[in-house]
């Protein structure tokens, strides 16, 4: 892992990446785009974006193709498998050899079924900010193999994409720029569960509500967010921020 | 720095990896003891995501200029260095290293710290974090205290990896996610607590800590249980065994104290 301050140049160029795949600047990210692509520049077979039912099962939103979709299917039926982790724990489950004894044993059920289908390798990336459950973004492919880690941190770029785009359609949209969000800032997250507080709403609602401010004032996120931490600035469930 | 200490610090460490444990909980007793241990001022210990930031995954102290201390270091700083060189950086006095990190050394003397020191937290030849350690003066850390810090910060790796092997980069991967995204559950929790219970985040995060280690919860769990309010704040305030004036507000602006345990 080399250690550069490339986390915004990252986001930009993995945003550019879409927007060319979607067919021009300025095109919201759609999911059909994101899937697509990180398919494609991460050189997998496909791609698929899950979400979280309210009964916590996992349903597709979009997926490249069959495979991906079929991938997700098989786990919810199975009961086991790398995304049913992945939104257990909150972390990423990275698979880069589905016939590994180790894996074939973590999946009795779900790591034969898959590899008699073809696939070999499984990247399992909850799209999760703290408490905010979004679903996952899954991807695969037929040959064995692990993600560098500039692919690695591609990967975690678009679940990044993913999540913001699931936020917006969940809250009405919210188009803040191409600005990747100050996630490593404490106090934008501190900020979040004040909000939630003072609107009695969840996490996602109070992140959206936040961005939703900052966009409206022309603010950077994170001033705002100290703000909030200071408590120069409050939420009121009858208006908006004072 | 005592013998006796020393040895009661790493049984106690020691003791808790055996169990199921709760690693944000062990990372913050860890960085405590530093404190303690090293005779300094204020630890962290922060973790590098995979996107090129390094993240405050623990620290002694929780005040809004210490935040903005460490953040700053993913630009310049003892931290950075440390954690590209993989070795240890330090400086005795910050007041001549205005040349080196000029914005770092700004923050850090409004902060009251004059000198400061980082060790990498290393895995297998890998950087994967780091340690920053301040102190209010000046002087090189002595060599006894530099091995403790050394032996601390080993076991932090130690205590992230958990019982796990590491047999791949990815589990090492799955494992830092799981960490840094169980550190911003907590922040939204601190954020929950501090507004219903009209509280700074300090106490927020003392509240919870306390709640959790009463009832065995892992901090992330019941962070999670807070803001989804499948836990009323109010009852995590009244039950264990807190009393409001018991916590230590913080004010604004006051200078870094490590917080008492």
């Amino acid at each position: 892992m080399t250690l550069s301050p490339d986390g915004a140049d990252r986001y930009a160029r993995v945003r550019a990446w879409i927007e060319a795949q979607s067919g021009g600047a300025d095109s919201a990210v759609s999911l059909a785009a994101l899937c697509e692509t990180a398919s494609l520049r991460l050189g997998m077979g496909g791609a698929a974006v899950t979400v979280e039912t309210s009964r916590g099962w996992a349903e597709t939103r979009y997926s490249t193709g069959d495979m991906a979709r079929r991938l997700v299917e098989l786990q919810v039926t199975v009961g086991e498998g790398p995304c049913l982790d992945a939104t257990r724990t909150g972390g990423p489950v990275l698979v880069s050899d589905l016939g590994s004894l180790s894996c074939q044993r973590r999946w009795p059920l779900f790591a034969p079924l898959a590899t008699e289908a073809g696939v070999s390798a499984l990247f399992a990336l909850p799209l999760r900010v703290g408490s905010i459950r979004g679903g996952t973004l899954v991807l695969h492919r037929a040959v064995a193999g692990a993600l560098s880690g500039g692919q690695l941190a591609d990967a975690l770029t678009f679940t990044e994409l993913a999540l913001r785009f699931l936020l917006d359609g969940h809250a009405g949209a919210v188009e803040d720029g191409a600005d990747c969000l100050p996630l490593h800032d404490p106090q934008l997250h501190q900020a979040t569960g004040m909000i939630a507080a003072q609107l009695d709403t969840g996490i996602d609602e109070a992140l959206s509500r936040l961005r939703a401010h900052a966009f409206a004032t022309r603010r950077p996120l994170a001033d705002l967010a100290a703000d909030v931490v200071a408590r120069r600035v409050t939420f009121d469930p009858s208006e908006e921020a004072t | 720095m005592g013998d006796d200490r020393l040895l009661a610090t790493f049984v106690e460490l020691a003791d808790t990896l055996i169990d199921d444990f709760d690693v944000i909980d062990f990372m913050h007793l860890l960085v405590e003891r530093c404190v303690e241990l090293l005779d300094i001022d204020a630890a962290g210990l922060l973790l590098a995501d995979q996107r090129g930031h390094l993240r405050l995954i623990a620290s002694s102290d929780a005040q809004v200029r210490w935040l903005e201390l460490v953040q700053l270091q993913n630009d310049e700083g003892p931290c950075l260095e440390a954690f590209a060189a993989g070795d240890h950086v330090g400086h005795p006095d910050l007041r001549t290293a205005g040349e080196r990190w000029p914005r770092f050394t700004v923050a850090a003397l409004e902060s009251g710290f004059v000198a400061v020191d980082a060790l990498p937290m290393r895995l297998r030849g890998q950087v994967i974090g780091a340690l920053n350690l301040f102190r209010s003066g000046t002087g090189d850390l002595p060599g006894t205290a530099l091995s403790t810090a050394r032996a601390l910060v080993d076991v932090a790796t130690i205590g992230l990896l958990q019982e796990r092997s590491i047999r791949n980069q990815e589990i090492l991967t799955e494992q830092l996610q799981i960490a840094l995204n169980s550190r911003v559950v907590i922040e939204q929790a601190k954020g929950f607590l501090a507004h219903r219970l009209n509280m700074d985040m300090d106490s927020a995060f003392t509240v919870l800590r306390r709640y959790a280690r009463a009832h065995n919860l892992k901090l992330a769990e019941l962070c999670t249980a807070v803001v989804d309010r499948t836990i009323d704040a109010h009852t995590l305030a009244s039950s264990a065994a807190i009393r409001r004036d018991q916590l230590s507000p913080g004010r604004e602006g006051e200078r870094l104290r490590p917080r008492a345990t």
